[in-house]
């Protein structure tokens, strides 16, 4: 069974007088341990799709199923339970919780799990470690580079160890040294401990790395191809 | 444990403007602080008018005849009242006790007359209870000859008397059909700084109050003196019970026996109450503004949180919590501040003489003392702090309800 399932989805905001559809009608289906790039120029829905398998955005119309689960079926609680269990983000602008230490943006995934703390201890070094930030455990964002906090992004995306990652455009900002260890990290990852990742990027050298590539064109897979 | 990450999250973000957080903080303290002074004032000056109130009126207990209190007619006397002091001594052998006869007559001298208030009273009592023989101005006090009488300033200078000087009381009383007199000579004059009382009044032997009336071992209050104001409830039940006897006699405390005065202060209060409520409303604005602002700017991040997993009501808890924080450090050092500047005005006093240029004002029909001690009043002062908690916490409400309905994905968009 795909770990995700997306039938006939359809995403549509309203601006003003306009509707812009997003989404027409998307058919797609992921399976466990897969290292997929939706690429596709911008506006053509990837980040939209995205948003919509992570349980962040409601279909106008059909249906998402993760893990087994409709979301269109679940409450916002359950739906923020399936976010925190199963579940794993990564963001184009890093988005780590300024106030806390990489330690701690990457231990609050496990926190929020009731994960006991001597657990949670060993997980987060051994993730961060994993990520290439031993000894910088107690810096805050901002004393941390670009592609420091991304590396913390995905300790924080990962530590959990979720059956599925998304990450949206997570090279836009860094450069290409930063963003080759980056990738490298994630297809270790994905190699090492099957870690299922979704990718919505412009970025060619994600494309070379991913095991599969779906290109969207206006809110529709234009292509779906495996290497 | 999601709990104590959530307060250290919550104070972290505090921290995080921390001139905003210290300025919201300051100006709850400084609001509360003014709050407790005026509490502090308002109470002490309440005190000062009981106190004035009762030693000059009723007592802390007062024993009357039964009706008195309705008509407040000088023909309803308590009659024995030697036995009844006496009783009342023996029942609280701590207390002061006062018997008191009022008349209402004419007060003649050879350069005019004016209405008078003739009050009849144990020296050496009153001048323990309202120490009427400070207030004296000129002359002395009553020396319990049976023949003095201590005139109000204002009256002696209506009447036109000086010391030594002859004045004649003449009084209908007792249900006589008579006018009946007495010869009195002008042994002092007094200022207490009340109006009616220094325009009117007129103090003499209760002997000889009790001749001018026309009966012997009369008065028309009994009124009895507390080391303790606080035990006048229990005093007046075991009088109650001590004179059960004498069923012509009504024992009332203060409360009861001056409720003007008391729904006085109770009014006062009550809209003192409604200032300081309209306060911490304005207060409350400046907190909603404050976590308002904070968590406007901090919605993106909001979305993050949301996106990784962290309830709704997780992000609102810690919302209402930085709001609560604001205002327990605002309650803690407003009240503290705020007792501590109240010290100098309990021990000192707010001397407001400079302003009005005696040394005593008139306040609901009482004359008190121009320096006000401050007064500190535990229940006030804690409600005003926990209400301080109340509205802060009340001011957070809206911020957290924001964020609890959230959609991560709008939130993320936020800019």
């Amino acid at each position: 069974m795909p770990i995700v399932s997306v039938r006939g989805l359809t995403r549509e905001y309203q601006q003003g007088a306009v509707t812009v559809k997003a989404l027409r009608g998307v058919d797609l289906d992921i399976e466990s341990g897969e290292f997929t790039a939706l690429m596709g120029p911008s506006g053509s829905g990837k980040t939209t799709l995205l948003n919509l398998i992570g349980a962040l955005d409601e279909p106008t119309a059909g249906t998402v199923t993760v893990g087994g689960q409709d979301l269109t079926k679940l409450s916002r609680g359950q739906l923020s339970d399936l976010r925190l269990n199963q579940l794993g983000f990564i963001f184009q602008a890093y988005n780590l919780i300024p106030v806390l230490s990489a330690y701690e943006n990457a231990e609050f995934v496990l926190m929020l799990r009731g994960v006991p703390a001597e657990e949670r201890r060993r997980r987060v070094m051994q993730t961060l470690a994993d990520v290439g930030l031993a000894g910088l455990e107690n810096r805050r964002p901002n004393e941390l580079s670009g592609g420091q906090q991304q590396q913390v992004a995905v300790a924080r995306a990962i530590a959990g160890k979720p059956s599925l990652v998304l990450a949206d455009e997570p090279t836009a900002n860094l450069d290409s040294k930063t963003s080759h260890g980056l990738i490298e990290l994630m297809a270790e990852l994905n190699r090492t401990h099957g870690v299922t990742f979704v990718f919505a990027t412009h970025d060619p050298r994600v494309m070379d790395a991913a095991r599969r590539v779906v290109r969207m064109v206006d809110g529709q897979i234009a292509e779906d191809e495996r290497k | 444990m999601v709990f104590a990450r959530l307060v250290r999250l919550a104070y972290r973000n505090l921290g995080r403007n921390r001139r905003r957080t210290v300025l919201t903080v300051a100006a709850i303290a400084f609001g509360l602080t003014m709050v407790q002074l005026m509490i502090g004032i308002q109470e002490g000056s309440y005190a000062e008018m009981t106190r004035q109130a009762v030693s000059a009126f009723s007592g802390h207990v007062v024993v009357q005849e039964q009706g008195y209190a309705e008509r407040e007619d000088s023909d309803i006397v308590v009659t024995g009242t030697s036995a009844v002091v006496d009783r009342i001594r023996q029942a609280v052998p701590d207390a002061i006790v006062a018997p008191r006869l009022m008349l209402g007559g004419l007060l003649t001298s050879p350069h005019g007359s004016a209405g008078v208030a003739l009050v009849g009273l144990d020296p050496v009592a009153e001048a323990e209870v309202q120490h009427l023989d400070e207030k004296v101005v000129e002359g002395e006090w009553l020396s319990g000859d049976g023949r003095s009488v201590v005139l109000g300033e204002e009256l002696a200078r209506t009447l036109g008397v000086e010391l030594g000087d002859k004045v004649v009381y003449m009084g209908q009383h007792n249900g006589a059909t008579e006018v009946s007199s007495r010869l009195f000579r002008v042994a002092g004059t007094f200022r207490t700084g009340a109006t009616e009382l220094d325009a009117f009044g007129a103090f003499v032997d209760l002997a000889a109050a009790q001749e001018a009336f026309g009966q012997p071992d009369v008065s028309n209050r009994v009124t009895v003196h507390l080391k303790d104001p606080d035990t006048a409830d229990a005093v007046a039940a075991t009088l109650k019970d001590r004179l059960g006897d004498r069923s012509d006699l009504a024992v009332l405390t203060w409360r009861e026996a001056m409720p003007e005065l008391y729904a006085l202060i109770r009014l006062d209060r009550s809209t003192g109450n409604v200032m300081l409520v309209i306060l911490g409303l304005i207060v409350a604005m400046g907190v909603l503004n404050t976590v308002l602002m904070s968590v406007l700017e901090r919605t993106r991040e909001f979305g993050v949180m949301l996106s990784i997993g962290l309830k709704p009501t997780g992000l609102a808890a810690t919302i209402l919590l930085e709001g609560v924080t604001i205002g327990v450090l605002g309650a803690v050092i407003g009240t503290g501040v705020g007792l501590l500047a109240t010290w100098p005005l309990v021990v000192h006093g707010l001397d407001y003489s400079g302003f009005i240029g005696s040394d005593t004002m008139e306040t609901g029909g009482v004359a008190i003392s121009a320096v006000i001690h401050a007064a500190f009043e535990p229940t006030r002062t804690a409600t005003y702090a926990l209400g301080t908690i109340f509205f802060t916490a009340l001011a957070a409400v809206y911020p957290a309800s924001y964020v609890a309905r959230l959609e991560p994905v709008d939130a993320m968009r936020h800019v």
